[in-house]
């Protein structure tokens, strides 16, 4: 076998700064060779970032840097700054998660792409123009010598990541590190953007680093996994043998805590308390608190468990052997619950749009209308959740912010309990607010910083003036106790919670004044992994006692079939298709809906499936195609679809309602198509 | 483009007109009104009877205005009661000379401020940088008069290699003599903005120092003063170009004191003598040209924007 590309031993990276020292990495050992791609996992605070940095030499200068990187024959770690600056862009290119921020705005895109190159002087300036038009066509960019003159922010989201994969490739370097490369992107973007950086690589036979909080990500990508946790790693192994066998318990807990797409359903199992922060490491094994095995074990508190051969992994646990195969997943289905989805509605949407006029000119005249909604219906029973799902720009949060009442209604009607409220007056509005709450996606942000949490969830209260009525303190501690944190931390600040616990105080002011209908907004898209399973259970929880109705709105498929009774998805303004849940999951019928579940990744290396990868980016709302909105990027499109919008209605012989001329399984139509990848 | 200024000039109107309108009132508020304003507090009625006449005051208050506004337009803003010259004339001789140590201030400043910012960006919490923090401080702090008086001591009694008193030469005529003459005053208002300059700058720098654009630069491989050059400067010159545009107008009426220590015969001295010298309609062409100059600075900063900003698109 020939040498790795890169071979990291026994790597440590401490911070010190004013706040003490921060030990973020603490004895990484890593291979990677050649035409292999490598999958780092981990929650956040788990290293995997700061292993990237160190591996690039960009750590910055508070950063202490012990043991070894080689890269390329060559010693990373104390290398001098000319010599890590000539390595960057020549042995190693680097792509960033969010593609918004990681190009200068004031740039054309083109000469950010071969800006590494011209400072290698592997390129003469003369050349600079036709190279980055060549590396632009290289990444599938349409119309390269017309983009590369553009700046960033007219790129869209998955073709400005296009371009930072063409700039870390320009060098053709012999290890990529791509760092979260397509968690800021949509769900059909993600594939498209993955299949690029897979063909550039394996065209290129660079080795690759692939670090990410998705599991399934990693499943379908890497070669080998390397599982992080505290500044460690704690398994590695090949894709396959890590997430069909794992032996870590911190792995097998992480694979058991995520909802996964093809699973039947049952309660989630999440990981008890949350990942640690390197400030504030527990003794022994770091995983200990959170373990199922070791827990309770004093040798897992006093000693820090080697790394050793398990099976063909490494792991570092002491009771490795008696990690548990994971039980076959097919689970009998739990029955659905009965009485729900019956009855009276409590919120029904008729035809619902929302336009925003779009004004220019000297005399601000309205030149074109921007259709957020554009005629949605939906309708919630009580104790019943709807998952809205759709990718970003679809219309999801501008829908359930206007039921709120929160933005003025265009058009249509929104009723509460049988009580119109789009466009209603103050008063109706406040007394439909008391039964109807919102819980808002960032928990970091929609809390007050300067008010302690108790008074936080008492605030609603206060304002309908019912806080005495409803049973004052003995209420809020109530209420902490419901969301599962202490009622003693009550008068605490915000920053003193996590992100986990932070939501878990959103949805407490949330129930306060004990509404029949939560709107959920991505309650847990900015959560880590085994913390998302503890809030979506609680959310089970209180739907099950409280007699709870949700409206769930998420991007994340996997989630959204966990939580919900029925599904709608959402397009550009308009829901496409809508089921119950089984339905929907099992045998999709709109187009949309089967790219968009065939492209969300499972933690199944086994089982790599199919994946229909749409072509295009979502269209701008402001100027939707004509006829059906999807026929752009439509595999089953016809002439037909581009003059006349389809109509949302019943598929014959199912409970879909649908709107597409062709709507149909997808087995039918797979053959004739060939637009399946 | 060309569109975008034209609506721009345009909504400048409605704040000329409201602005004029009140400068226009100011007759109407000082004790004694138009009239006394023009024949002084001891006029027998005789006078003032033959003044209004004479100046039209017995005409409704909206014709006066009216009138007033279109010779204005004109440029016709009246005479000075004190020495009876056209006040548009009188603005006239100072306006330049008021431009003129603007523009020097500013670019001293600008000279002084961006590369202390720089190099206190690039060196955050050393020695340096925290000297810089004090530097700026005393820059603002010390009040311009004494900075003004001391240079005065030194390079003109010390040294006695510039004038005391600083006259107005325009730059074509003798670059050299207008540099002796301007020095002095524009240094003074320079090391003033200096620090505010130096401070934003400091601040804009960082920040995008911080910038993930700047780590992909860096994951390049490009050399740390290309990147500063290329990429972190002109991000963040955006912020501090409206900065630079607020403390140039401001100089256009507000160098008062720097004007009067060194006698420098600019539109502050002019306003402050017209005040002094109850001498009306010289005040309202003073603060008249002043505003129509900060705004103007303005309409050229948010200009300037669309070359240095491409997501900008006045359109």
């Amino acid at each position: 076998m020939p040498d790795p590309v890169l071979t990291i031993r026994s790597l440590s990276v401490t911070f010190v700064g004013p706040g003490g020292i921060v030990p973020a990495v603490r004895g990484v050992d890593l291979e990677v060779h050649e035409n292999e791609v490598v999958g780092i996992v981990g929650e956040s605070g788990s290293g995997k970032s700061v292993t990237a940095l160190a591996v690039a030499g960009l750590l910055p200068p508070s950063a202490r840097v012990t043991g070894s990187i080689v890269l390329a024959g060559r010693e990373v770690v104390g290398a001098p700054r000319e010599a890590l600056r000539l390595m960057r862009g020549q042995d190693i290119g680097v792509i960033f998660q969010d593609p918004t921020t990681t190009l200068n705005p004031l740039m054309p895109v083109g000469s950010q792409v071969v800006e590494g190159e011209l400072a290698h002087g592997r390129l003469r300036v003369d050349e600079a123009w036709p190279r980055a038009v060549e590396l632009l066509r290289e990444v599938e960019i349409a119309d390269p010598a017309g983009r590369a003159a553009q700046y960033p922010h007219q790129f869209s989201g998955g073709m400005r990541q296009r371009a930072v994969i063409a700039m870390a490739m320009a060098g053709r370097p012999k290890l990529i590190v791509a760092d979260e490369p397509t968690t800021a992107l949509d769900v059909t973007v993600q594939a498209q953007v993955l299949a690029l950086l897979a063909r550039r690589q394996a065209a290129t036979g660079a080795a690759a680093i692939l670090i990410s909080h998705d599991l399934g990500l990693v499943a379908e990508v890497a070669h080998r996994v390397a599982v992080m946790y505290g500044g460690r790693i704690v398994e590695t192994g090949s894709a396959h043998d890590i997430f069909k066998r794992p032996r870590h318990p911190y792995t097998a807990a992480l694979l058991k805590s995520a909802p996964r797409i093809e699973a039947a359903e049952g309660r989630l199992d999440p990981i008890p308390g949350q990942p640690p922060t390197p400030t504030d490491l527990p003794a022994g094994c770091s995983f200990h608190p959170r373990c199922a095995i070791g827990a309770h074990r004093p040798r897992c508190r006093a000693e820090e468990p080697p790394f050793r051969s398990v099976a063909a992994h490494g792991v570092a646990c002491h009771f490795a052997e008696e990690v548990a195969a994971p039980a076959t997943i097919d689970a009998p289905a739990a029955a659905r619950r009965p009485s729900v989805g019956q009855g009276e509605a409590l919120l029904e949407v008729e035809g619902l749009k929302i336009h925003f006029p779009i004004k220019a000119g000297l005399l601000r005249r309205v030149i074109r209308t921007v259709r957020a909604v554009d005629g949605v219906s939906l309708r919630i029973a009580p104790g019943e959740t709807l998952g809205l799902v759709g990718e970003s720009g679809c219309g999801k949060t501008t829908t359930g912010r206007a039921i709120m009442g929160l933005i003025p209604v265009t058009g249509g009607s929104i009723r509460f309990r049988g009580r119109a409220i789009e466009n209603a007056g103050r008063d109706v509005l406040r007394e439909a607010r008391r039964e109807m709450q919102y819980v808002f996606q960032d928990p970091y942000s929609s809390l007050n910083p300067m008010l302690a949490v108790g008074d936080a969830v008492a605030e609603p209260l206060r304002i309908h003036g019912c806080y005495d009525e409803m049973g004052g303190a003995r209420w809020i501690a109530r209420l902490f106790e419901m969301v599962g944190l202490s009622p003693s931390v009550a008068h605490r600040q915000p920053r003193e919670f996590s992100g986990g616990q932070k939501q878990r105080i959103g949805i407490a002011r949330a129930l306060a004044l004990k509404p029949r209908l939560l709107i959920l907004d991505e309650p847990v898209a900015s959560l880590d992994v085994s913390i998302q399973a503890q809030i979506v259970n609680l959310l089970q929880d209180l739907q099950r006692e409280l007699g709870l109705a949700y409206l769930f709105i998420a991007h994340d498929l996997s989630v959204v079939k966990h939580m919900s009774d029925r599904v709608a998805v959402m397009y550009l303004g308009r829901i496409v298709e809508q089921s119950d849940k089984a339905t929907l999951y099992a045998s999709p019928l709109h187009p949309y809906t089967q790219a968009l579940l065939s492209a969300v990744p499972a933690p199944d290396p086994s089982g790599r499936r199919r994946r229909i990868v749409l072509a295009g980016e979502i269209p701008n709302p402001a100027s939707p195609p004509s006829g059906c909105h999807f026929h752009p990027r439509c595999f089953r499109a016809g002439p037909r679809c581009a003059v006349e919008p389809p109509t949302f209605e019943p598929q014959p012989g199912s409970p879909t309602l649908r709107a597409c001329h062709f709507a149909g399984p997808l087995e039918a139509t797979r053959g004739a198509a060939g637009a399946a990848s | 483009m060309i569109g975008y200024v034209a609506r721009r000039l345009m909504q400048l109107l409605p704040v000329l007109l409201t602005a004029s309108a009140l400068i226009f009132g100011m007759m109407y508020a000082v004790p004694g009104g138009p009239v006394g304003v023009l024949v002084g507090e001891n006029a027998t009625p005789e006078q003032i009877e033959k003044v209004t006449k004479e100046f039209g005051l017995d005409r409704p208050v909206l014709v006066q205005y009216a009138d007033w506004l279109g010779r204005a337009m004109t440029g016709d803003l009246g005479h000075s009661l004190h020495s009876r010259e056209p006040v548009a004339k009188l603005i006239g001789e100072r306006l330049p000379a008021t431009i003129q140590l603007a523009l020097t201030a500013t670019v001293i400043g600008l000279l002084l401020g961006v590369p202390l910012a720089v190099a206190s960006a690039l060196t955050q919490g050393s020695w340096f940088d925290r000297g810089l923090s004090g530097w700026s401080a005393l820059a603002l702090g010390v009040p311009t008069f004494w900075v003004g008086i001391l240079l005065i001591l030194l390079f003109a009694v010390q040294l006695r290699l510039l004038p005391a008193a600083s006259g107005y030469v325009p730059f074509w005529d003798s670059p050299w003599q207008m540099l002796r003459n301007t020095i002095l005053p524009a240094s003074t208002l320079g090391l003033y903005v200096s620090g505010i300059f130096a401070r934003f700058l400091r601040g804009s720098l960082i920040a995008e120092l911080n910038a993930d654009y700047v780590r992909t630069a860096r994951s390049k491989g490009l050399v740390e003063s290309a990147i500063v050059v290329r990429h972190v400067m002109r991000n963040a010159l955006l912020p501090f170009v409206t900065i630079v545009g607020i403390m140039l107008a401001g100089f256009i009426g507000g160098a008062v004191v720097t004007e009067a220590v060194f006698t420098y015969p600019g539109m502050g001295r002019l306003v402050i003598q017209a005040i002094g010298s109850r001498d009306y309609p010289l005040i309202q062409g003073c603060i008249l040209v002043i505003l129509v100059g900060y705004m103007l600075i303005n309409l050229a900063v948010d200009v300037l924007y669309v070359y240095i900003d491409p997501r900008i698109d006045y359109g």
